[in-house]
């Protein structure tokens, strides 16, 4: 039988049966063997670590078996959600010394000329009018939170990491940046700055 | 971070400028991305017409690196499966 032709969920589920150890066992492969094609080349990642982001993955996908509502196929599924676990597991590595001190100060710095130089974009009159009107909205229309979770995002800060930092809920930080994305954006309308003219200077 | 990271590159500021252009008031989240990331990977893979909730997961996908580094690796495997 190929990976295609197994009903994977009811595998999964079979009770206390030699087929359920089957497909536990298959799933565990078909996931090693994913991550392993994903993440080759980089420097930070072992045989072992495969091993372990494949028996998380594992577990995280049996975990979540009702959720799979079969709008594609099983492995794909599988494989987003193996792909999730490690790479959320590497950018916790990378981030893990990053303190919150750090974070909000560099957040308070996006208000400063120096870090957000008018012609960062360019001499044109638009683009440097832009950058005027983004570091003006950043100074008066965020938190100092908001400043900081932009930035954090910016210098690609894994999301998880950021609310860690802060304090704060997965779904309080989605909607906190939300609310600072839409602040910025109404604040660009207003001066005259729509999201075509957006589109349009970079080629969206 | 290093003092001489701290200044904004052109590429973060236009990063910036983007993510606002993209930006509208019903988006979905990186959990929800997730849950439908497969179906947009599958669907990318024979050019298949974008309804509303794949272009909802384009839109998460072009504001959000993580899940847009994870989308892209989900990428690999299919083309290496095909």
């Amino acid at each position: 039988m190929t990976q295609n032709e197994i009903n994977w969920p009811a595998a999964l589920r079979a009770p206390d049966s030699g087929e359920q150890a089957a497909a536990v066992k298959a799933l565990r492969e078909l996931l090693q063997h994913g991550l392993r094609i994903a993440l080759h080349g980089r420097g930070d990642v072992s045989e072992a670590h495969l091993e372990d982001f494949a028996q998380e993955s594992l577990l995280r996908v049996l975990d979540r078996l009702d959720q799979f509502q079969g709008r594609s196929k099983f492995t794909t599924w599988a494989q987003a959600i193996a792909l999730n676990v490690a790479f959320t597991e590497l950018r916790r590595k990378r981030w893990q010394d990053v303190s919150l001190d750090a974070l909000m100060a560099d957040g308070e710095r996006m208000t400063e000329p120096a870090m957000l130089a008018d012609d960062v974009l360019g001499a044109e009159e638009d683009r440097t009018r832009l950058v005027a009107t983004l570091r003006h909205a950043i100074e008066n229309d965020l938190t100092p939170k908001q400043r900081a979770a932009i930035l954090g995002e910016l210098r690609e800060m894994p999301f998880d990491q950021i609310v860690e930092l802060l304090g704060t809920s997965r779904s309080a930080g989605y909607k906190m940046l939300h609310d600072a994305r839409r602040a910025l954006k109404q604040r660009l309308q207003e001066a005259g700055i729509t999201g075509a003219d957006i589109q349009n200077a970079f080629n969206l | 971070m290093k003092r001489e990271d701290q200044r904004l590159t052109s590429e973060q500021v236009a990063g910036i400028v983007k993510m606002l252009g993209l930006t509208t008031d019903r988006e979905f989240n990186c959990g929800e991305c997730l849950q439908h990331v497969s179906e947009f990977a599958e669907g990318r893979l024979v050019n298949q017409p974008v309804g509303e909730v794949i272009a909802k997961v384009e839109q998460h996908l072009a504001l959000c690196p993580e899940c847009r580094e994870e989308y892209e690796a989900l990428m690999k495997i299919l083309k290496a499966g095909r």
